[in-house]
């Protein structure tokens, strides 16, 4: 589904990425993992058109968008649920879910969507007509992710969902990404919690210093002594 | 008390005018981050190209028609081409923002001296609808009361619009975070660019009922950029309602001061500049 083909980035005059091949098919949830500033918000931004590589190509659906902007990828069904959240938070919550169905695609069927995910997230329907900024951090990431898949997304790409979020939250987040899943979503799932993450992905991917070190099946990985020191300090 | 409700009345006049032209400000400094000087230099092409027309014999709700979606056009245009171009060569939205003023200065003195090489500095008018109106005890011209309808009934209209349709909320999106915006499908250089374009069409509609009311020159577009910056500052940065009603305070505020020494209607303007800075820099609606 989607294929990241020796990806190189800049992030300045700095190389963020060096290098990286990747590929999420259909269904699974792909995780990637790795330490902060090894360059997984850089890949996902160049994935999501925020920035453009310099060499290197990224395949969707049979599809290059490599250099496509944002929005153009958005259309084409990938959704990317960024990190720290970045709602508008002096719109309600009914009006950031709407800004989520903002492809012409989307937006057509936005009522439909919303009553499917209000099912997935209740407490988004009570919380409709308030500000984004009045929200607690648990219920401001559900907003995130509700509006993320808005859209109606083929791919979610979500960036660090649990991050600041009181474990019992945490363990929510992750509950809803499965469901996601259940739901016919194929995820991209990069967070710090790696324990609960590789307990619900399939796959992950070890990025560090730019370059991905480390691939395989979760169970891999759990078994691998790098991953059990560096990342579940074990 | 009969001279208070003229002063009031004088005011709410004039404030409409500003509401408009800040709301216009807002726009374009609020959301494409562009501090526009040389918006004023749209009020008075908007002013010119009204007179210029009356004098062909054309009426002036009828120039406000063509120079409406003639300034919008012209305003897009331009930010696509020029500002576009400057935002993306930015490193950073602070450089952008820095630069853009630079440019905006450019766009100034070409559209003023452009203007004088080809109207003179001479002050220019027409006469319409002057006849008076009596409502109870105040008595105003005509074409003062069809101004103010027609700002409020734009900025209501404007409202609405941000409020409740999509691209509406779009801008209103892309006012608060440009990227996020982008990353829901919205195409941010596109909505800038019409934010722009509404900008200048605000300017350029004030300038067609300015002139409706007032003696017009060349030189005139920067008055009305200052006043526009101090009510957008008074507002709150890019808030709508705040520029709205931050026009009709300093309206009043330049009626009553005009009411005792027209001169000083710009060092009152001024002052309430430096002390909002000092007291409450974030304006009535800020955050």
């Amino acid at each position: 589904m989607l294929e990241v083909n020796n990806l190189s980035t800049f992030y300045g005059n700095i190389q963020a990425l060096w290098e990286v091949c990747l590929t999420v098919e259909e269904g699974e949830i792909v995780a990637l993992i790795g330490a902060n500033g090894a360059g997984k918000s850089t890949l996902l931004h160049t994935i999501s058109g925020l920035i453009h590589p310099t060499s290197g190509s990224i395949t969707f659906l049979g599809q290059r968008i490599d250099g496509l902007s944002s929005h153009t990828i958005v259309e084409l069904g990938i959704s990317h649920i960024p990190e720290g959240r970045r709602l508008f938070t002096d719109m309600s919550v009914r009006e950031n879910m709407e800004m989520g169905a903002y492809p012409k695609r989307a937006w057509s069927q936005k009522d439909q969507t919303l009553e499917q995910i209000y099912q997935t997230f209740p407490i988004l329907k009570e919380r409709a007509g308030q500000l984004a900024r009045t929200l607690s951090g648990g219920e401001q990431q559900m907003v995130a992710m509700g509006r993320g898949l808005m859209s109606r997304p083929k791919l979610c790409i979500i960036d660090e969902p649990s991050n600041g979020l009181a474990p019992r939250l945490v363990l929510e987040v992750f509950q809803i990404i499965e469901s996601l899943r259940e739901q016919g979503i194929t995820i991209f799932l990069i967070e710090q919690n790696v324990r609960h993450t590789l307990e619900i992905a399939d796959r992950a991917y070890v990025l560090e210093n730019g370059r991905v070190t480390l691939d395989g099946t979760c169970k891999e990985l759990l078994k691998s002594d790098h991953v059990r020191k560096a990342y579940l300090g074990l | 008390m009969e001279t208070v409700l003229d002063v009031v009345v004088a005011g709410l006049l004039l404030g409409g005018i500003f509401a408009l032209i800040s709301i216009g400000l807002s726009l374009q400094y609020g959301v494409a981050r562009v501090l526009n000087v040389a918006h004023g230099e749209f009020i008075m092409i908007g002013a010119f190209v009204t007179w210029v027309l009356f004098e062909a014999g054309v009426n002036p709700l009828i120039s406000l028609m063509i120079v409406g979606p003639g300034a919008f056009i012209i305003g897009f245009i331009l930010y696509q081409a020029m500002f576009n171009y400057i935002r993306i060569k930015a490193p950073s939205l602070d450089a952008f923002e820095g630069n853009s003023i630079l440019a905006a200065f450019g766009l100034l003195f070409v559209i003023q001296y452009i203007a004088l090489i080809i109207w003179g500095s001479n002050i220019h008018g027409y006469t319409y609808l002057a006849s008076p109106i009596h409502l109870g005890t105040v008595t105003v011209a005509t074409n003062r009361l069809v101004t103010l309808g027609f700002t409020v009934v734009i900025s209501v209209i404007f409202y609405i619009f941000l409020a409740l349709t999509r691209l509406g909320k779009a801008i209103r999106a892309a006012a608060q975070d440009p990227a996020t915006a982008g990353l829901m499908g919205v195409n941010i250089k596109r909505v800038l660019a019409i934010c722009f374009g509404f900008g200048a069409l605000m300017a350029g509609v004030a300038g067609v009922l300015l002139s409706m009311c007032y003696p017009i020159n060349a030189s005139m577009g920067l008055h009305y950029t200052i006043i526009a910056i101090v009510v957008v500052v008074l507002g709150g940065m890019g808030s709508i309602v705040g520029s709205f009603i931050g026009g009709f305070i300093l309206g009043i505020v330049g009626s009553i001061v005009t009411y005792f020494d027209p001169g000083l209607s710009m060092v009152a303007y001024y002052l309430i500049f430096i002390i909002l800075l000092l007291v409450r820099p974030k304006g009535i609606m800020g955050k």
